[in-house]
């Protein structure tokens, strides 16, 4: 508390959630990744999934380029926090089989984009 | 009175044998610890008021069931407790230091209630 | 030995501190207000003890003095409860005072709640409710934090804000620096969102069902049959009855300077 911690987002001075700078949140991110990689064999073996490892490392590799535009440290460590929470329920195995099964989206359907497709389904 | 209490009736709270030795090193570690602090204070002031006080109770008596009726604040045992929860506290405020006027104002309508629409 | 304490009570003696709360005994009778209205007389309504506030306004001047760099405001509202608001830094040392220090000793954590405000800048308030049992009083502690920025968590304080902290980080979506185990934990495992703000709708956004090709519940996309109607009529109900007489009063110090 003598020594507050500011970082700098944009103009404004801030109280930093974990890390200083984007190199430091960059390298928490990569920690990151690298922990679920190697986590990826035991759990298509603990849970029982119908998924190779194969897809297992592509859905992961998804997940995380889907935020790969985010630059707020704050926001990068906020996502890296629930990362890593998710990943302590998987180790302990306190998740079930349908929760690791959500992460494959498989009963969704992607929702029409172009004019066509929306005239086609109806739902414009 | 050669008074010798069993127990103290709390769970966990062991009966001390000479609370008024324990009490005295107590207050006067405090009261060292509050000198450090700037004069102007108000927690320093009352703080030393508080404790002035009941180490004046002290002097005066050394049996503990008096001291405990003096200072009208629960068993000698609970007063121990009392003033090395007020030790670590003064400590740690030399560290916090919050007599310095205030750190920050809060932003404008932060306290506001009932919150007016946006 | 409650018991012993409140006999001696009877006979108050001079060793109390000037702003040390005194302990009620048991054959005290409240005061009357001579001149109630009409209202006011009935059973139910709570009879205020015009002594009770004196004295919290006391403690609550008392705390602002100690507390300077932290405490931003003092408040008493119309049923005799006592808040103070602090600045986020100072959550820690506000809560550690009120533990430690003798005339305070409000040992007692009740609990932790979190408020969402969007329309405030910083949208959320962390509110701690603390009880003394050597006094016999309450205290409110309130914070204030936006989403992106960590409160220090009470844990070394008081023990017991372990799982309320954690309630928070679930519901709001706050985070508590330095909390030994902070996780989910009143919603499902892969559960994403938080329920309690304001802008997360009353359905979700997710709906479960039990899949039979899969043959286990999947989660989807939340699909209602009729789409969602919202009557925008004034409610038929007083929307803030509470502040209808009795606005909060703000416990001012003798020093013109302070808020």
């Amino acid at each position: 508390m003598a020594a507050r911690q500011a970082i700098q987002v944009g103009t404004k001075t801030v109280r930093p959630v974990l890390s200083l700078d984007s190199s430091e949140a960059r390298s928490r991110v990569l920690s990151l990744y690298k922990a679920w990689y190697r986590q990826i064999p035991y759990i298509v073996k603990d849970y029982d999934i119908p998924k190779s490892e194969e897809q297992c490392r592509a859905k992961l590799r998804e997940y995380f380029v889907k935020n790969k535009d985010v630059t707020d440290v704050r926001v990068i460590d906020l996502l890296v926090i629930k990362g890593q929470m998710e990943l302590k329920e998987v180790i302990n195995i306190w998740k079930q089989k349908g929760h690791i099964m959500t992460y494959f989206k498989p009963t969704e359907e992607p929702k029409p984009k172009d004019f066509l497709s929306k005239f086609f389904s109806g739902l414009e | 009175m050669g008074l010798i209490k069993k127990t103290t009736g709390l769970m966990g709270l062991a009966v001390n044998p000479n609370p008024h030795h324990t009490l005295g090193a107590l207050y006067g570690k405090i009261i060292r610890t509050l000198q450090k602090m700037p004069e102007e204070s108000v927690y320093r002031k009352y703080t030393e008021q508080i404790v002035r006080e009941r180490a004046a109770v002290l002097q005066q008596t050394k049996d503990s069931f008096e001291i405990e009726q003096k200072i009208n604040c629960g068993q000698a045992e609970e007063l121990i407790i009392q003033a090395e929860n007020e030790l670590n506290l003064a400590r740690k405020m030399l560290n916090w230091k919050p007599w310095e006027p205030l750190v920050a104002k809060p932003p404008k309508g932060q306290w506001d209630w009932p919150p007016s629409k946006a | 030995m409650s018991f012993t304490l409140r006999t001696i009570n009877v006979g108050r003696n001079v060793a109390r501190v000037l702003f040390n709360k005194v302990c009620y005994p048991v054959s005290q009778t409240v005061a009357y207000k001579s001149d109630q209205s009409q209202a006011e007389n009935r059973p139910t309504v709570a009879k205020l003890d015009p002594l009770q506030k004196s004295q919290l306004i006391d403690f609550g001047k008392y705390v602002s003095d100690c507390l300077p760099k932290y405490v931003q405001k003092v408040q008493i509202t119309s049923g005799n409860e006592l808040e103070v608001l602090v600045h986020p830094d100072g959550i820690i040392p506000a809560l550690q005072f009120f533990k430690d220090h003798h005339s305070a000793q409000f040992v007692n954590l009740v609990d932790i709640a979190g408020m969402d405000v969007p329309s405030r800048p910083n949208r959320f308030e962390i509110i701690y409710n603390l009880l003394s049992l050597r006094y016999n009083s309450r205290i409110r502690v309130k914070t204030y934090t936006d989403e992106l920025t960590p409160i220090d968590s009470a844990c070394e304080v008081f023990k017991a804000a372990n799982w309320y902290e954690r309630e928070i980080w679930d519901m709001y979506g706050v985070f508590f620096a330095n909390h030994p185990d902070l996780r989910r934990i009143l919603t499902d495992y892969g559960f994403e969102g938080h329920p309690f703000r304001k802008d997360f709708p009353l359905s979700g956004y997710v709906e479960l069902r039990y899949d039979d090709e899969q043959k286990r519940v999947v989660v989807e996309p939340l699909e209602l049959a009729q789409e969602f109607r919202r009557f925008e009529l004034s409610a038929p109900w007083e929307q803030f009855p509470n502040f209808r007489g009795n606005p909060v009063e703000e416990v001012t110090t003798a020093d013109p300077k302070k808020e």
